[in-house]
């Protein structure tokens, strides 16, 4: 990946263009093309099923570590294609980064998952001191742990594990956050903080929400995506796609009267 | 007590009498007593074996040259210091090895060839001892003898302890180096089985978050599996000391038994528990001294047993400690 790319004129910091992701047993996506502007958040929602962890997955080459699994078509980051033979997916990983399901916080401390991603690049001890402030600030969670950063992360409860993870995430300058249904583990008001972390992180990046909730798709995306059986339905600007769906099968979904 | 589960309310309801007081009086006291039998098993096994011990040994006094370097006053420091020589350098190996094959098996290797291999470390674990000790005695020492041996003298003697101021004309391949590779095969199978599980339990979507920082598999497994191990790191530790400490048949057909402490590497010496082993028949002889010598070794049983006792109680200790670490409370 190339230190001077930048973005290209066409505005998408990444784009996917016909993107098919096979099993051996059948075909997860079909043909999925869209792109990521910069300063936006697009959810994807959909079904169990219709492939939209798959889809996230494969923006930062997640999906080699599964097995059996054979990804066609190109996802473009600043217009190369991750999928170049020559690119090294440990260094895409740096560049786009991701937050699972379930909180992922590592057993040490608070400032030490916070710094993990700059202590594998052998980032200067002030340097990450002060990453390790700014990204737990951006994340949300600074002003609560602050006192504590010796802590064990364990400790922590399940909101602010989750807004660790994406601090985590962040200390390495990322400048695409892949979020697979991030608070699908937490309670209301855990989902809360972490949605307004969303809200302010996606000021300054790109930031791609997979959720099965169209609730939370509709509090905090800019774009939203339709998957179905590994189809992209519809995308467009989130309220229009809410309120006047083009499709039948996106009315149904967002209606809550799929089934 | 009409709805207690009885024989009686099993039956019919037309045969169903009233259960006499004092028979659900024994009934209750039955069903309170009866799980303290089984549960009790381990702790009355515990007490026998140290009441026995104690019995035998008479609480015999050896004075301080018990805990002294001198068999002939009989002293028990020859033994426990041959104990922790031969197990001490046998864990550290298997620790090492164990935690290489179990990262290969859980990290590295395809799934289909890990799957086909962890197998032979689980079939490797149920060997009986004997016949590793067969297998050290016949096979592994005398290869060591010739061919192994006079190389390490040669190019590794200048390390203290590996070298060896004349070669035996027939070389032997006992002796402590030997009873310690024997002892590291024989609980390489158990460490390598607990910490190959322990890996294992690691989520993967904490490996994936790991990955997904960009970080390499290696870097993953070092910061983030073997930290999220520990427990099970520490219980292979653990686990694999108390069998190479209190191991017998296998140490003492290869250790080249002799009541001193080694001079190097190659020379012979006793554990407690070879000692045992192989000088107990001379114990049973109805003389004053082997009335005495049977009450030292089990004066020296005591010992061993004591001595694996406060290793599983610190070991304990510390997986408690460890898992509250990483559990965060």
């Amino acid at each position: 990946m190339s230190a001077g790319a930048s973005i290209p004129s066409d505005g998408a910091v990444m784009a996917v263009d016909k993107l098919s992701v096979l099993s051996k047993q059948r075909r997860i996506l079909d043909g999925v093309s869209l792109d990521f502007a910069p300063h936006s958040l697009t959810a994807v929602v959909g079904p169990s099923g219709c492939g939209k962890t798959t889809f996230i997955r494969t923006l930062n080459r997640m999906t080699e570590l599964t097995p059996g699994l054979r990804v066609e078509g190109a996802v473009r980051y600043l217009g190369q294609d991750i999928y170049d033979p020559t690119v090294n997916p440990v260094l895409v990983r740096r560049r786009i980064g991701m937050v699972f399901q379930r909180p992922t916080v590592f057993p040490m401390s608070i400032f030490e998952n916070a710094a993990f991603g700059l202590r594998l690049i052998h980032e200067d001890e002030d340097v990450i001191d002060a990453a390790v402030q700014e990204s737990l600030t951006r994340s949300g969670l600074w002003d609560e742990v602050k006192t504590d950063l010796d802590r064990s992360a364990l400790s922590l409860s399940g909101g602010q594990q989750q807004r660790l993870c994406i601090a985590r995430a962040l200390a390495v300058r990322p400048k695409v956050l892949l979020l697979d249904e991030p608070t699908s583990a937490l309670d209301p008001a855990a989902t809360q903080r972490v949605e307004q972390t969303m809200e302010r992180l996606k000021q300054e990046i790109v930031l791609v929400l997979v959720t099965h909730n169209v609730g939370q798709a509709a509090r905090v995306s800019d774009r939203l995506a339709f998957l179905h059986a590994g189809h992209l339905v519809e995308i467009g600007p989130t309220a229009e796609v809410l309120e006047r769906p083009r499709e039948a099968l996106t009315q149904q979904f967002v209606t809550g009267r799929y089934d | 007590m009409p709805e207690s589960p009885s024989p009686d309310s099993s039956g019919p309801p037309e045969s169903r009498q009233p259960v006499p007081p004092a028979a659900a009086g024994v009934r209750h006291i039955l069903r309170k007593v009866v799980p303290y039998v089984p549960a009790l098993i381990p702790l009355g096994l515990t007490l026998a074996i140290v009441f026995t011990l104690l019995y035998e040994s008479h609480l015999q006094n050896f004075g301080w040259a018990f805990f002294g370097f001198n068999f002939a006053d009989y002293g028990i420091m020859i033994f426990v210091v041959g104990s922790f020589l031969t197990s001490v350098p046998a864990l550290l190996l298997a620790m090492l090895i164990g935690l290489g094959i179990s990262i290969a098996s859980t990290t590295y290797l395809p799934r289909f060839v890990s799957a086909w291999l962890d197998p032979f470390v689980d079939l490797l674990a149920g060997i009986p001892s004997i016949i590793y000790g067969i297998w050290g005695y016949f096979v592994v020492a005398p290869y060591f003898g010739v061919n192994v041996w006079p190389w390490s003298v040669m190019h590794l003697g200048w390390i203290p302890g590996f070298g060896r101021a004349q070669f035996s004309p027939a070389p032997s391949g006992d002796g402590l180096a030997l009873a310690i590779i024997i002892l590291t095969l024989m609980i390489l199978p158990i460490t390598t089985l607990l910490m190959r599980d322990a890996l294992r339990s690691v989520p993967r979507d904490l490996w994936e978050s790991g990955l997904a920082l960009g970080a390499t598999r290696w870097e993953v497994t070092r910061r983030v599996a073997i930290p999220y191990a520990k427990r099970g790191v520490w219980g292979a530790a653990f686990l694999g000391f108390g069998r190479a400490i209190g191991e017998t048949v296998a140490v003492a057909m290869v250790i080249d038994q002799a009541q001193k402490l080694p001079l190097n590497v190659y020379d012979g010496t006793s554990t407690m528990a070879s000692l045992i082993i192989e000088t107990i028949d001379s114990a049973f002889i109805l003389t004053p001294q082997g009335v005495l010598y049977l009450r030292f070794l089990t004066e020296l049983a005591l010992i061993l047993l004591a001595i694996t006792l406060a290793v599983n109680i610190a070991g304990r200790w510390i997986i408690r400690r460890t898992f509250t670490e990483v559990a965060g409370i």
